[in-house]
């Protein structure tokens, strides 16, 4: 019988209270260790079509390219692709040319965004070449074949097989038409694709623009997210030879996705603040209670030489066993669910609109958990921690009052 | 030189703007081994008088020795540990731990002076058999009745053997046949193995067992008197 198990003891005392607090406590931690872990699940999702539509876990531009987006800062690719390509963690390679310019049908003129792509590695790992059947895809670096949005194919009354004119401007200041044929469509659901982007070989839009070689960017798609760190210096090392290229992670080349993570987020975070403020609330009343009734009896504790240390010792690990109970109570309840959503997915495709777009991204409706073990630990220790903050003032109040007094006491 | 000397003691508690003399000038010697009980009405102090030799609280003035050792002006732990060690205490009512068996009643204070478990066991079952309370060992107090409960009282109080009981009105949640059962066994331990108790009471069948009746009247003593107790049965 030592101070630990008298705790034990005194902790199932009111074994009611007890329970509804542990449950209180438990629970709490089973939403936010479930919904963190969805949200975890949901961004790793988003970040990893994001990224492989987008400018990759990591990506080179020269300059400044990627916020003024100024055509002239482009760089050539020298077979720079193929050598990172061949190195350890990395998945693809994705050169790319961008050209803000015309497109012309024989009755219609949109803006349109020309991209410059490398079909062969696109294919591979562009979530937007997915939905393409294969007689639609466009093969040649060099052809004349296009991928064109589905709503500017509309808008330009154009169908497959259609030809139609791409002006851009060439480096030396003029404008240069080209004329394409619609290989495919692009259905990707986000308005800005659809609407506005056409598709070519890279080397075709490089040679249409007066840059043949060239790119503008060069987006790297890792077999990890988490290797960005051990990556981005080797990249840098492999870039030596082009002075003014640099690597960037994708949070700083795409902030619109990193951004509506991070509000998105925050959100959560504020929520979470909410119901540990709610439950923090209930553990202080529990604890406090169940030392405020036990004045008396602490009297005669302290009365017959138990010291006031020893008393607060004794509260303390009351809290602190409350604490690990609703640790292990949360924890089992959070990892089964995040067990149950990361298998099987949290399906929400009768309850909000097909193809929502977020942060550029394509919200897939059918949300699938990932394991952030050390974030569910983390907040198991909080949970704790909450307990043990919770007992802090009881313990010193309790321990404080004179036994003669404690016992005069009801 | 006697066990407990006090001198010139006197406890005032403030109340409000108010000051309540609870004791004044107290001079008092009580001896090793002696059986004595601090008898008066309501409100004369006995509480107070006991709270101050059992250092639970502190006098206002004057001094209080145990064993020749000054006990005041001590802090809560220090008089914590003096507690733990030279006295026991018995009270009214609400005397134990409802969460522990009545042998780990018993052992809580040698728990504290950290005797290891096996040593416990021993004295506490030496204690029990002694008690009358052998076979009740694993009894939370809920299930004892109220005379079981002072004498597994009485058994931590002598577990750790101090060098005297204080027992604050032991008897008064007692029936009269009960509360005489209870004095006599404390008697028994008195004369059998030189415990000194030192209690406290307002009931005339319960005085009567004392051999030293030390009357307090409005926080005085009123009188001091040795006398020889009824037989024990
Ligand atoms: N903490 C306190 N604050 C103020 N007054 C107190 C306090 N404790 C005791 N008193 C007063 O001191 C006086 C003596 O009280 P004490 O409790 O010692 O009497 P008692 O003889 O034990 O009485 P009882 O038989 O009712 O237990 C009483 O007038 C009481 O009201
Ligand atoms: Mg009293």
């Amino acid at each position: 019988m030592d101070l630990l198990s008298l705790a034990w003891k005194n902790l199932w005392r009111n074994r009611r209270r007890t329970l509804i607090t542990l449950s209180a406590l438990g629970l709490s931690l089973f939403l936010l260790q479930t919904f963190h872990n969805l949200s975890f699940g949901v961004y790793a999702q988003m970040v990893d079509s994001g990224v492989r539509a987008g400018s990759g876990h990591i990506a080179l531009y020269r300059g400044d390219y990627a916020q003024s987006r100024d055509e002239e800062l482009s760089f050539a690719e020298a077979g720079l692709s193929a050598a990172i390509a061949r190195e350890p963690g990395v998945r693809a390679a994705l050169p790319r040319v961008y050209l803000p310019g015309l497109a012309q049908s024989s009755r219609e003129s949109r803006g349109i965004l020309l991209m410059g792509i490398d079909p062969v590695a696109e294919a591979e790992v562009n979530p937007f070449w997915k939905n393409l059947p294969e007689e639609e895809r466009i093969t040649d670096p060099e052809g004349r074949e296009a991928l064109v949005g589905s709503r500017l194919l509309k808008e330009l009354k154009l169908e497959i097989g259609n030809k139609f004119v791409v002006t851009v401007q060439h480096r030396d200041g003029e404008l240069t038409g080209e004329l394409l044929r619609v290989r495919g469509v692009l259905r990707t659901g986000l308005k800005e694709i659809d609407g506005s982007m056409v598709m070519v070989g890279r080397l075709r839009a490089a040679a249409m623009a007066g840059i043949p070689g060239e790119i503008h960017e060069l987006a790297v798609i890792l077999e990890r997210a988490g290797d960005q760190s051990r990556l981005l210096p080797k990249l840098a090392m492999l870039t030596e030879e082009h002075p003014r290229v640099r690597a960037l992670p994708w949070e700083v080349a795409m902030p619109n996705l990193s951004d509506a993570i991070r509000l998105d987020y925050a959100s959560q975070k504020f929520i979470f603040a909410v119901i540990l403020l709610i439950v923090t609330i209930g553990v202080v009343n529990t604890l406090l209670m169940a030392v405020m009734e036990r004045i008396r009896e602490f009297g005669v504790l302290l009365a017959i030489g138990t010291t006031p240390g020893r008393l607060r010792l004794m509260i303390w690990h009351e809290a602190l066993l409350l604490g690990l109970l609703a640790m292990a109570l949360g924890t089992l309840l959070g990892s089964a669910a995040t067990w149950y959503l990361t298998a099987r997915g949290l399906d929400l495709r009768a309850l909000m609109p097909a193809g929502l777009e977020f942060g550029g991204v394509v919200f897939d409706p059918v949300l699938r958990a990932a394991w952030d073990v050390g974030w569910m630990l983390e907040m198991g220790l909080y949970v704790i921690g909450l307990c043990l903050l919770a007992s802090i003032y009881p313990a010193i109040k309790a321990a404080r009052i004179p036994p003669a007094e404690a016992m005069r006491h009801r | 030189m006697s066990l407990i000397q006090l001198n010139n003691v006197g406890k005032i508690y403030p109340l409000g703007s108010q000051q309540v003399i609870a004791l004044a000038d107290i001079d008092l010697e009580i001896g090793a081994g002696e059986f004595t009980v601090f008898a008066g009405p309501s409100g004369s102090g006995k509480t107070t008088l006991l709270n101050l030799i059992g250092c639970l609280d502190r006098p206002t003035s004057g001094s209080i020795r145990i064993d020749g050792r000054e006990t005041g002006g001590r802090t809560a732990r220090e008089m914590a540990d003096f507690r733990l060690h030279h006295i026991g205490f018995i009270f009214q009512s609400y005397n134990l731990v409802p969460v522990l068996t009545a042998a780990e009643n018993a052992e809580f204070t040698l728990m504290l002076q950290k005797i290891p478990k096996a040593a416990r066991r021993r004295r506490v079952e030496e204690l029990f058999a002694a008690l009358g309370l052998a076979g009740l060992e694993d009894r939370r107090p809920n299930d004892l009745s109220g005379g079981q409960q002072q004498r597994v009282a009485i058994a931590r109080a002598m577990a750790a053997d101090p060098r005297v009981i204080l027992a604050d009105e032991p008897t008064a949640n007692l029936d009269s046949q009960t509360s005489e059962e209870l004095l006599r066994l404390m008697r028994r331990l008195n004369e059998e193995q030189g415990t000194t108790f030192i209690f406290s009471s307002h009931d005339p069948q319960v005085i009567h067992l004392a051999r030293r009746v030390i009357r307090l009247k409005d926080g005085r003593l009123e009188s001091d008197h040795r006398q020889s107790p009824k037989t024990a049965a």
